[in-house]
């Protein structure tokens, strides 16, 4: 069948924001779809969401309220979202109550009713909230048959008059195995809640949706003053095309630097410095946004771990003008401390600021504490997220550079802490060490995937203008690495230092 | 006191009654043809349970403030027994008080749940001929969510 035979299915939008690219562009018209999840997990509000935002006198919506939270005090609450219209009531949206025919009659009365209100009003929404009480009612309950039968008629009448229709039910993780019901459901929205330790994470799952591919997996969702808002474990980036690969290079702002990488760092890496505290690490960090900037090319610096007026005032210390492009909307520094953040809501807002600026530089500083401002059950999952967020970033062309703080060891030359190395493209090591009795700084490029590097061992000092790579490569030493080196002279030979005072006592 | 907001609001609706609806016909029953309108749309949106805690409540504070109700009764639907003759009378040489106060408290309620715009919206719904855009919002303004 050509594509031209085909039905073509409209996409009504949910509401939601984050949703809509979840489901697949939008909820299928005259789809019929099932909420489910625990009592608290925003199953109402989605259903609201939905109302609200496809709604018209034309075609309205009915909202069928059964035994369960009372319609006036659901829209006591429900008023206080954004997305609440109230000019929409009642011509574009009618609640109707069927606690009473529930109570005193069957299933087949409130079909009935239902029926009766439809060919009513000819809605093109209509929500049952919540159906599973219906099954719960304490004498003459119906058999899961009857319900069965009862969704199967209501779904096919729904469907026949075209309304997209939503029923709500508070059911545990462990029922949707086997359970008939969701079958008839052309979409099943699976809402939770889960606690951990002090925080609670709140996850949206499509479990089924006839008719187009919704992205898969658990999503992250949040409740806020706007309602449901979810994020996409594809960072609203399915179907995006990735951006081929360019053989450019872009400066670091440090001219020895970008010469140890062979012109600075591939356009599209992602790139890791690590190195102990004091290191310089935000301070290189800092150079290559600034350079950026000065080269045209926008960015965003997402920090955790001090307020963005402090790391702008910070880097005017070195003598970079971080103010300047803030204000002219080329440079945005996320401040992303609040605790609790997923992953995916700390990707949405930065991929936001990547859209909102077009930027082309990120800087994530640093990844130890974005990992503390994740709620502790994504911290779990750091390594993956981190991956995903480094895949749908580069794919993109934004070149990253993270840093990360390790422990520093005499025995060890540890890359970082998380073993994400593997995340990365390429990795900038920079360490403390003991040279002729000063604890000086070096710094080596340890792995580019993108083509040749030097293996240079430099050393850097952090001055006024920031980090200066300066001198040769450190020849007269070995074993540099381990921070404690030993000087060696022109045949390899290992040199015995005298001590200042058997120097001085000898001259 | 009944807040002269909700009040106001019973009293256009009572008159609305009497004067603009010319199927209203008894002045004795106004109150009831009000109410009685107020409760086949509230039973519709929150249920007979769900309206009858809410106007159960306004008639127990209607009553302490107008003694002419006293003997009101209600039903488990949410329908109220008529007045009696003696009543009637009594709220009449009152200048209708007690209906004042039964309509306003039951607004009231509504108010105190779902806000001025939403009741407003609601009565709207009731009575589709009346205007409700001239009421005075908290602000002082003219309200902009009716008709």
């Amino acid at each position: 069948m050509s594509a031209r035979d085909k039905v073509s299915i409209k996409k009504l939008p949910t509401g939601v924001l984050g949703l809509d690219e979840i489901v697949g562009g939008g909820l299928p018209e005259f789809s019929f779809n099932i909420i489910a999840g625990a009592p608290g997990s925003g199953k109402t509000t989605l259903a609201h969401q939905f109302v609200f935002a496809n709604a018209t006198p034309e075609r309205p919506a009915l909202y069928f309220t059964v035994l369960g939270e009372s319609a006036i005090k659901m829209l006591r609450y429900q008023q206080q979202y954004t997305f609440f219209d109230p000019a929409k009531l009642p011509n574009s949206i009618r609640f109707i109550n069927l606690s009473q025919i529930v109570l005193e009659k069957d299933l087949g009365a409130v079909l009935a009713e239902i029926i009766k209100e439809v060919e009513k009003s000819n809605p093109a929404v209509v929500v049952v909230d919540s159906f599973r009480t219906m099954v719960r009612k304490p004498q003459g309950s119906p058999s899961e048959m009857d319900l069965q039968s009862f969704i199967q008629q209501l779904a096919l009448f729904l469907a026949s008059w075209q309304a997209t229709t939503f029923l709500i039910g508070e059911y545990a993780s462990d029922e949707l195995r086997d359970n008939p019901i969701f079958t008839v459901a052309d979409g099943l929205f699976w809402l939770s809640q889960i606690a951990e330790r002090n925080s609670v994470v709140r996850k949206l799952q499509i479990v089924k949706l006839r008719g187009q591919a919704s992205v898969p997996g658990l999503h992250t969702f949040r409740i806020t003053d706007a309602g449901l808002q979810a994020f996409s474990r594809t960072f609203g980036l399915s179907g995006h095309k990735s951006k081929p690969p360019s053989q450019r290079r872009l400066s670091i702002g440090i001219p020895e630097l970008d010469k140890l990488m062979g012109g600075g760092i591939p356009e599209g890496d992602s790139v890791l410095v690590t190195g102990a505290s004091g290191t310089g690490k935000s301070v290189l960090a800092t150079q290559f946004i600034a350079e950026g900037i000065r080269q045209g090319e926008p960015g965003i610096v997402a920090v955790f771990e001090e307020r963005p007026q402090a790391y702008a005032d910070r880097a005017g210390s070195f003598g970079l003008d971080l103010e300047t492009p803030q204000k002219e909307g080329t440079l945005l520094i996320l401040y992303l401390r609040p605790l609790d953040l997923s992953v995916d809501e700390t990707m949405n807002e930065i991929l936001d600021a990547v859209k909102r600026i077009g930027a082309k530089r990120l800087v994530i500083d640093s990844l130890a504490g974005f990992e503390m401002a994740l709620s502790p059950g994504f911290r779990e999952d750091f390594r993956e997220s981190l991956y995903r967020m480094i895949f749908a970033l580069t794919g993109i062309g934004v070149t990253i550079l993270s840093t990360v703080e390790v422990d520093e060891s005499f025995t060890e030359f540890p890359f970082s802490t998380y073993s994400i190395s593997f995340l990365t493209d390429d990795i900038i090591r920079l360490r403390y060490v003991s040279i002729d009795g000063q604890l000086r700084k070096i710094l080596v490029i340890i792995k580019m995937r993108g083509g040749d590097h030097s293996q240079d061992i430099r050393e850097y000092e952090i001055t006024s203008q920031g980090m200066i790579v300066a001198g040769e490569r450190l020849k007269n030493y070995e074993r540099l690495i381990t921070g404690i080196p030993e000087r060696v002279n022109r045949f390899g030979e290992k040199e015995e230092l005298p001590l200042k005072s058997e120097a001085k006592s000898k001259s | 006191m009944v807040p002269l907001k909700t009040r106001d609001l019973a009293q256009r609706l009572l008159t609305y009654e009497t004067t603009g609806d010319k199927t209203s016909v008894s002045t004795e029953s106004t109150v009831l043809h009000v109410y009685e309108k107020l409760r086949y749309h509230l039973c519709a949106l929150a249920g007979v349970a769900g309206f009858h805690s809410l106007a159960s409540r306004a008639l127990t504070l209607a009553k302490t403030k107008a003694p002419s109700l006293s003997a009101m009764q209600m039903a488990a639907d949410g329908s109220l027994h008529q007045l009696g003759d003696a009543e009637l009378e009594s709220d009449k040489h009152q200048g209708g008080e007690g209906q004042v106060v039964l309509v306003s408290e039951l607004l009231g309620q509504l108010h105190a749940f779902i806000g001025e715009a939403l009741t407003l919206r609601l009565l709207q719904d009731a009575w589709p001929n009346a205007v409700f855009d001239d009421c005075d919002s908290r602000d002082g303004e003219k309200h902009e969510r009716t008709r």
